[in-house]
């Protein structure tokens, strides 16, 4: 059987949304996806969550990026 | 994760940098501290200070005057409306929203109705965006306080962005900016203010995160304008060490400030005496830098700008000079037409 519930990760800046497997740590989601922690801030709702928070099967997250041009 | 102050709640905020977690609660008081301490220890700001706080809709400035106001400072919000299509719509919206949750209502100064919005200024005076930005937000951060009788302006430069600017300087050897970079810039005679810039000891995560928690709602996307800025390529470069060796960009900003660092002549040394000639209208260094500058360098001495009584050390002062050369553009593109 295979799992059909997944992770929703959603990148609003990059206009991007991926479906990863769960249950994982905040901060092995953002290494999938490809994003540096030190750079971003991750939520989920209005919860903020550190980097070793476990995300369960199901849940959407938000990855904003906190970067700034100036 | 328990929060590491109070070891009850769950930690909402992880921070390398300074070997902590904290709870939304532990969070805010670690995070005013932080920013008090900063403007504490380099006296940026006394209790009867009238502020004017340049908010642009992003997090850093939005934070900063909300911290400004619950540490009891008098304070006023000023939006510059760069007539940025689109762009500088969102940005106002949440900067109104925002002043209006505080029962505040903020000065704006709208560019496109001063004939001189940023997209087409830089085209007519082909000069980069970041620079004619630069130019005339400074113009108008003096001008605004002046007229409103502030006595310093406060920017939410943070810590990402010093030591980004840091790196730049220091990559260029720019002897004469590393000597004037500081959170401090002080004021010097008629029409130019003290500026500051409280946030220096607070990084660009954790004042998205005091502002995410707070619940303020700031614009998340980056001005289309600053897409190339290089202070990105240095805050990158910057974010890489960080991520294996948290806790080095404060250092390194710290040694820099250091008053014994030979790079750096203190505060006093923002005032423009002995500042080095630079090429007419050179762009700025990045977007970080783009309002750094005080009275637009120069050689010779002060004096007030034969149009508008700018403080230049030229007959008219850069953005006099930048008005005329948009306005000569827009001249010859009329005959153009015409013809």
């Amino acid at each position: 059987m295979y799992n059909t519930r997944m992770i929703t990760v959603r990148l609003p800046q990059k206009k991007k949304e991926l479906d990863l497997p769960g249950p994982r740590r905040v901060m092995d989601l953002l290494a999938d996806a490809g994003v540096r922690p030190t750079t971003v801030i991750v939520t989920q709702g209005k919860k903020l969550l550190t980097k070793d928070h476990r995300v369960e099967d199901g849940a959407t997250i938000d990855v904003i990026s906190v970067v700034s041009g100036g | 994760m328990k929060c590491k102050r109070c070891r009850r709640a769950e930690a909402a905020v992880d921070l390398p940098s300074h070997h902590a977690a904290f709870c939304p609660d532990c969070f805010f008081l670690f995070f005013r501290r932080q920013v008090t301490e900063g403007i504490r220890k380099l006296r940026l700001l006394a209790p009867e200070d009238r502020v004017l706080v340049c908010v642009s809709g992003g997090k850093d400035s939005l934070v900063l005057w909300d911290v400004l106001m619950d540490e009891g400072y008098e304070t006023e919000g000023l939006y510059i409306d760069l007539g940025i299509d689109g762009y500088s719509d969102r940005s106002k919206e949440k900067v109104l929203a925002y002043a209006a949750s505080r029962g505040k209502t903020p000065i704006v100064v709208e560019l496109a109705k001063e004939g001189i919005p940023i997209p087409e200024a830089a085209r007519c005076a082909r000069m980069q965006e970041c620079s004619v930005c630069g130019t005339v937000k400074r113009y108008f951060f003096n001008r605004v306080a002046a007229e409103g009788k502030f006595t310093v302006v406060a920017t939410g430069h943070n810590l990402d962005d010093e030591t980004a600017r840091l790196l730049g300087n220091l990559l260029h050897w720019q002897r004469d900016h590393l000597a004037r970079q500081h959170p401090l810039l002080p004021g010097a005679g008629v029409g130019l203010v003290r500026k500051v810039k409280p946030l220096w000891r607070v990084s660009e995560v954790e004042t998205a995160a005091y502002g995410f928690l707070k619940g303020i709602d700031y614009v998340t996307e980056e001005c289309p304008m600053s897409e190339d800025a290089t202070s990105l390529v240095y805050k990158e470069a910057l974010s890489r060490i960080e991520d294996r060796m948290p806790g080095t960009r404060i250092v390194f900003y710290k040694g820099f400030l250091d008053p014994s660092n030979p790079l750096r002549k203190g505060p006093e040394a923002a005032a423009p005496a002995g500042a080095a000639p630079v090429p007419e209208d050179e762009p700025a260094e990045d977007a970080a830098c783009a309002t750094e500058g005080e009275v637009e360098e120069g050689v010779g001495t002060e004096r007030a700008c034969a149009e508008c009584g700018a403080p230049t050390y030229a007959e008219t002062c850069s953005y006099c000079r930048l008005k005329e050369r948009v306005r000569k553009a827009r001249s010859l593109r009329a005959a153009k037409v015409s013809r």
